[in-house]
């Protein structure tokens, strides 16, 4: 409880910080804390910031949910299957070395400026880390572990079950919380270079505008939702993990 | 003293006379090849072992003589290039028949003591309820009861063994394998285990292969000795230790039997590793090595 006291101050101290540059730069480049949090209320009242919230959060969930159910399973397919991870793995690096932003003209070209190129673009983005330590996970199994399941006389699918899989969570994991973080900033990438809507879309409305306060709303309700997703993946981690504790309970 | 030629190789062990032969090694070898972190250690030549049903075995001999192998080759883990191999008169097969006790514990992390004595009884006990009281019996018998729910990471280093011994025993095996179980345990809860594993052991009696480095330790558990020799790695000599059971009830290290037994081997294994180019003691003066 300690450190939640001490993120506390440091807050404090952010906003301290954010009201002396907001009185300090000129032309209102930098609205005060007090004006944002009037443009909030404000957003709010007028139902513009929870549409434009349902907009992107249903296009982050659509092409990060979908990131996961391919990533997980190709890279735990690679990770057992060693003959083909080996022969891949070259391939998915280069693939994910490549900035997926290279992509969007040509997702444009095929899928035009809706949803659907919107859930691409950030299921290029959120795949590739998942994918990635997915494959890590089942490659690092131990093997220890597994000649131990064989000589029980376990099969390939309870190793797999559960010694592989489960030894593979953490990687997972690690992945997903990656993924997550990618998925939002190609969301607003890809509001921003496809239609304009969403989180995004008001992002470019009022950059465009020089309507600051606004503008910082749109910024802070981005850094609220990579908190709570990231936040909600440690917990999970967390929770998974408790076999970790090493304390000896006599 | 080595004896080389293939009378004394062959060794026939066990306890009664008239018990049949449950694991039968004839002819037994195993080269790993070069695409193995030993490219092309010859790890057994020519292994001859018939072992009697009930009898307690110690493997003993320096690094790289193959002990392990022939624990892996015995529980079906690995295949000899050539030879045969008979368990209770058929191929080895890895299953609830066969406990395996490894020297560095290999508990499941992320289950529960008694999940990972579960882990080994779903091949042998479909009832759920079953399952979970045959674990629970061998848990109590380890002494590790108020640790059932307990992760390994919460445990000791001689309680992990524990468990590991108690998932070995709980399927109820014809034949355990232990592959130095005790090497990474401080020596006083080793002693102890010797004697946990001396008194569970006569309770049910199965054959047991047990692998180990310390002479001490293979006199002490073991109804014959197994002397193998490394590179190629072999079995030079089979000798019966014949000191009388339960032998936690007199003090069997000073017993002129247990002496004159510890003075030969140790000397035997010395002689070994002196000679053996690939030791780190190759050519050493370490006493009389006569």
């Amino acid at each position: 409880m300690k450190i939640a006291a001490y993120r506390l101050i440091f807050l404090a101290g952010l906003i301290a910080l954010w009201w002396l540059a907001s009185t300090m730069v000129e032309r209102n480049l930098v609205p005060s804390p007090w004006a944002t949090l009037l443009a909030a209320r404000q957003l709010i009242a007028e139902g513009r910031l929870g549409g434009a919230l349902l907009d992107s959060i249903s296009i982050y969930l659509g092409g990060y949910a979908i990131a996961i159910l391919v990533g997980i399973p190709i890279g735990l397919i690679m990770g057992t299957m060693r003959t083909l991870g080996k022969t891949l793995e070259i391939f998915v690096y280069a693939l994910s070395a490549t900035p997926r932003v290279a992509f969007i003209p040509l997702i444009i070209v095929f899928l035009g400026l809706g949803a659907q190129a919107k859930i691409l673009i950030i299921f290029l983005g959120a795949v590739m880390p998942i994918l990635i330590n997915t494959y890590a996970g089942a490659q690092n199994a131990d093997q220890e572990l597994i000649e131990m399941a064989r000589s029980v006389g376990a099969r390939r699918r309870r190793i797999f079950g559960s010694i592989i899989l489960p030894g593979a969570v953490p990687f997972i994991l690690v992945g997903l919380r990656v993924g997550a973080t990618i998925g939002l900033i190609n969301t607003v990438v890809a509001e921003l270079y496809t239609a304009v809507k969403g989180l995004g879309g008001l992002l470019a409305i009022y950059g465009n505008t020089f309507r600051m306060a606004e503008y910082f709303v749109i910024v802070l309700t981005l850094a609220m939702i990579g908190v709570i997703v990231t936040e909600a993946l440690r917990f999970l981690e967390t929770r998974l993990g408790r076999w970790r504790r090493s304390d000896v309970v006599v | 003293m080595i004896v080389s030629n293939a009378p004394l190789q062959h060794g026939t062990t066990g306890g009664p006379e008239t018990a049949p032969h449950r694991i039968v090694l004839d002819g037994v070898c195993k080269t790993f090849g070069a695409g193995d972190k030993a490219a092309g250690t010859v790890a057994l030549k020519d292994v001859n072992l018939s072992v009697r049903d009930k009898s307690f075995i110690s493997l003993l001999g320096p690094s790289g003589c193959g002990k392990t192998t022939i624990l892996r080759i015995v529980n079906g883990l690995i295949k000899p290039d050539s030879g045969k191999v008979l368990i209770s008169g058929a191929e080895p097969r890895p299953g609830p028949n066969m406990g395996f006790v490894f020297q560095s514990f290999r508990l499941i992390p992320w289950s529960t003591i008694r999940g990972n004595i579960e882990f080994a009884l779903v091949e042998s006990i479909k009832d759920k309820a079953e399952r979970q009281e045959r674990a629970d019996r061998y848990i109590d018998l380890v002494g590790l009861s108020r640790f059932a729910n307990a992760y390994p990471s919460e445990l000791s280093g001689g309680m992990r063994q524990r468990v590991a011994l108690a998932r070995a025993l709980a399927t109820e095996p014809d034949i355990l394998l232990m592959d130095e179980p005790f090497a990474s345990i401080d020596a006083q809860t080793r002693e102890l285990m010797q004697l946990e594993l001396m008194r569970l052991w006569s309770a049910r009696q199965s054959v047991a292969l047990f692998v180990t480095h310390s002479v001490d330790e293979a006199i002490l558990l073991a109804d014959q000795v197994v002397l193998m020799g490394p590179r190629p790695g072999r079995i030079l000599e089979v000798i019966d230790v014949g000191l009388e059971r339960p032998r936690w009830k007199y003090d069997i290290r000073a017993e002129k039997r247990f002496i004159e037994l510890r003075a030969y081997l140790w000397d035997r294994i010395r002689t070994l590793v002196l000679t053996d180019p690939e030791s780190d003691f190759y050519g050493r003066d370490l006493g009389n090595g006569s």
